[in-house]
């Protein structure tokens, strides 16, 4: 009896966690959808920022601004790391903190003086446990990051760029591309240097459009755009990765319920199994019992 | 007794058979009873033991061969002895049947000295209260569940789990190193691993004293194609050969039994034949009791060591079974085989869980081995702990120290493989003895993360830990190669 009862015990478990990862699969594909939208839209918006730019330089302007200008000698690095508060999300977590570790033992390497910045609770327990120092940390990004949010952020990562106290600015997280495709990815937010590569590429595809008048000027303009651009390229990489993250709670959540449905159907073969065997030697016992008095 | 006691059969049960004597000259319990007859071809040699007497001059016995042949008013004889083996010197070197009858075409055996296979249990008394450690050089055993010098330890394991590789390892690597005695009891196994075992030790020498391992054996066997009377017996056969040795020559004894289950086996076989309700599952009524008679007698008393290793087979891989949970309780040292480690591919498959020992306790083994040891199944236990999440969810979503038990559980369980001496011949790979210290201190290094780097394979079949570094670096340039 033991056997079939430890069996059944171990089926009840584990038919509570399924309970529990099909219900999160169910919050996750909700909240993915919502997540899409807003990346979506934000995504739209800092295409056209970076048009705008390329319109300002078509105006003849010469793009100048500090934040588009490679530093000859980058002698420190603010490393933003982007992971999710919570688990239950398949490698979605440990890829980015691989990446991230990878990364940051890279810089140190070169002899770079490192801003360790890390979002969301599973980086915090990664680097803690590995013993590594986080200069900044934060967790009020879950699945619905704010603009007003990231803008501290991004506003303190520029005093501090502008200041010269770090010369480069990156970020690990998640890209989002389509619904079936993410991937983790390192990428330089400062100096915006690809918005300036983007100015030289579409001066050469966009030639004979209208030219536009720029009031008050195009150089105000510009000072006001390029921050602008930052802090929506810093927004989207908040966005795209809890749009990622959903995407790999469902995945993994159903992974996780499949593996949970194919474990409870051999449990419940093998409890029925022992069962019916106990079954049979109960009474093979009684009759063999019963015929040796007769 | 000057005259021959009489008696005829007068019903033949399967392997029981009863005969009446005289009221007068009844058999004692366990007299063996011969029956010599020769109709025509038909040649009969039969030797019975009395178990009961059933009233009116009758006895009912079990015949300690086959009973082919027999017929009712058959005469047999009552030898007013139990079944007497030859023991001494002169054994050594020879193999036997039950009855004590050479079988392996080498004349017969001059010795002078016979006992009776029914012998008291040792006093209490007298029996030996040291415990020493014994080594054998296989690492999970050692870690895990040392064995003790004049002790008894069991090989527990389902059907095709390795107990007689186990049994024909330690026996190899024991034997092989042991100045005294040693007596090998076959008890209905396969008759081909008998023979086997036997040229082998023909061939494998004793250190290097140019010797053979058989000259310091003696060989018993009742294997699976006997009755069950003759697999009943052929136990207490050996047994007695070896306590000669133990009390006569006080030598220390290594006595290896495979398998004990079928003792209890062939007892269950003519239980219901003599009568008795069956019990639990099936069993004897007094299979506990059956054993605990063999069992009592293989000790280590104050004139020498009984130091026995014993097979036990577990029927449908169920330890709570009657007749291996009886065996158990006897045992100083308890190695399960399970299934779940032989699909991993790892032997021996020892459980390390489920496997313990009597001496795994600091005042016996010290506090820095049985520290290890725990250490080593604590880690395996959280392992297992894990095992359904990791099964549900993954291996990501534990939480970072239980990523690194995992990753050290993994190697652990991979490290208490070995290579084993017998197997050389099919793995290609050359037997590890791999002393204790050894064992204890890459056990600690590997649970320590000194040896996180290397990839999980290098740990399978390797002596000490440095072996898998070098297993590793193997592997890695024929992947380089590639």
């Amino acid at each position: 009896m033991a056997k079939a009862r430890a069996l059944d015990k171990r089926r009840k478990s584990i038919q509570s966690t399924r309970k529990i990862t099909h219900t999160m699969e169910l919050v996750a594909s909700a909240q993915f959808r919502k997540a899409m939208e807003r990346a979506l839209a934000a995504s739209a918006y800092t295409e056209r920022i970076a048009a705008l730019v390329g319109d300002l330089a078509r105006a003849g302007l010469k793009v100048a601004h500090p934040l588009l200008e490679e530093r000859p000698q980058c002698k420190s690095t603010a490393l933003l790391v982007l992971t999710a508060n919570r688990g239950l999300c398949g490698g979605y977590n440990s890829s980015i903190l691989r990446m991230g570790h990878k990364r940051l033992e890279e810089l140190k390497a070169e002899g770079q003086a490192v801003r360790h910045m890390v979002s969301g609770n599973r980086g915090a327990s990664y680097m803690k446990f590995r013993d590594v120092q986080i200069d900044e940390f934060f967790n009020q990004f879950d699945h619905h990051p704010l603009f007003e949010q990231v803008n501290v952020i991004a506003e303190g990562l520029l005093t501090s760029y502008l200041a010269g106290e770090i010369d480069r600015v990156e970020v690990v997280y998640t890209r989002f591309i389509s619904l079936s495709k993410q991937y983790a990815t390192i990428e330089t937010l400062l100096p915006l240097s690809e918005l300036a590569n983007a100015q030289n590429a579409e001066t050469e595809t966009t030639k004979g459009q209208v030219d536009y008048e720029f009031l008050p000027s195009p150089e105000s303009i510009l000072e006001e755009v390029v921050p602008m651009a930052f802090k929506m390229k810093l927004f989207k990489c908040f966005l795209d990765a809890a749009v990622s993250e959903q995407i790999a709670r469902r995945k993994a959540m159903k992974a996780a319920t499949d593996n949970a449905d194919s474990m409870i159907s051999i449990l419940t073969t093998t409890y029925n199994r022992a069962r019916q065997s106990q079954i049979t030697n109960e009474i093979i016992e009684v009759v063999s019992g019963a015929s040796a008095m007769k | 007794m000057t005259e021959k006691n009489i008696g005829k059969i007068t019903q033949v049960i399967g392997s029981t058979f009863d005969a009446e004597f005289s009221e007068e000259n009844l058999p004692a319990i366990y007299n063996a009873v011969k029956i010599d007859s020769e109709t025509g071809e038909k040649k009969i040699h039969l030797i019975g033991e009395v178990q009961q007497h059933l009233g009116g001059g009758k006895v009912r016995c079990v015949a300690l061969g086959s009973t082919d042949g027999l017929f009712r008013g058959m005469e047999c004889e009552d030898t007013g002895a139990p079944v007497c083996v030859p023991v001494g010197k002169n054994t050594l070197g020879r193999v036997f049947n039950l009855l004590g009858e050479p079988i392996d075409k080498m004349g017969p055996v001059e010795t002078t000295e016979y006992r009776p296979i029914h012998q008291p249990t040792p006093k209490i008394t007298s029996l030996s209260t040291k415990t020493e450690i014994f080594e054998t050089g296989i690492k999970v055993i050692d870690l895990l569940t040392p064995f003790v010098r004049g002790g008894k330890a069991g090989l527990f394991g389902g059907a095709g789990l390795g107990k007689t590789v186990i049994l024909q390892e330690l026996i190899a690597r024991i034997a092989s190193a042991h100045g005294g005695a040693s007596v090998f009891a076959g008890v209905g196994e396969r008759t081909r691993e008998g023979n086997d075992l036997w040229r082998e030790m023909k061939e494998a020498k004793i250190g290097n004293t140019g010797r053979s391992v058989i000259d310091q054996t003696t060989m018993v066997f009742g294997q699976m194609n006997e009755p069950p009377g003759a697999r009943l017996r052929v136990a207490l056969s050996a047994l007695t050969m070896a306590e000669y040795f133990r009390d006569n020559l006080g030598t220390d004894v290594l006595l290896f039994v495979d398998n004990i289950f079928r003792f209890s086996q062939a007892g269950s076989e003519v239980s219901a034949l003599l009568g008795r309700m069956p019990s639990a599952v099936g069993y004897q009524p007094t299979l506990a009791s059956e054993m605990g008679a063999l069992q009592e007698r293989i000790a280590s008393t104050d004139k020498g060591a009984i130091t026995s290793v014993q097979a036990v087979y577990v029927p449908a891989d169920d330890p709570t079974d009657p007749a291996p949970a009886t065996a158990f309780g006897q045992l100083d040292a308890f190695v399960y085989l399970a299934r779940s480690i032989s699909e991993k591919g790892i032997y021996p498959a020892v459980d390390p869980l489920a496997s313990s020992s009597r001496v795994l306790d600091p005042q016996y083994v010290g506090q820095r081995h049985y520290n290890c040891a725990r250490l080593v199944q604590q880690t395996l236990q959280r392992y297992s702990e894990l095992q359904d999440i990791i099964a549900i969810l993954g291996v990501d979503e534990l939480p970072e120290e239980d990523k690194l038990v995992v990753h050290r559980a993994r190697r652990m369980e991979r490290f208490l493989s070995q290579p084993f001496l017998v197997a050389e011949v099919f793995t290609g790979k050359p037997g590890q003895i791999t002393p204790l210290e050894d064992t204890i201190r890459s056990f600690e290094e590997i649970a320590a993360g000194k040896w996180d780097h290397l990839p999980e394979q290098a740990f399978l079949y390797v002596g000490s830990v440095e072996q898998a570094a070098e297993q590793a670096e193997r592997m890695e340039s024929a992947a380089k190669k590639k």
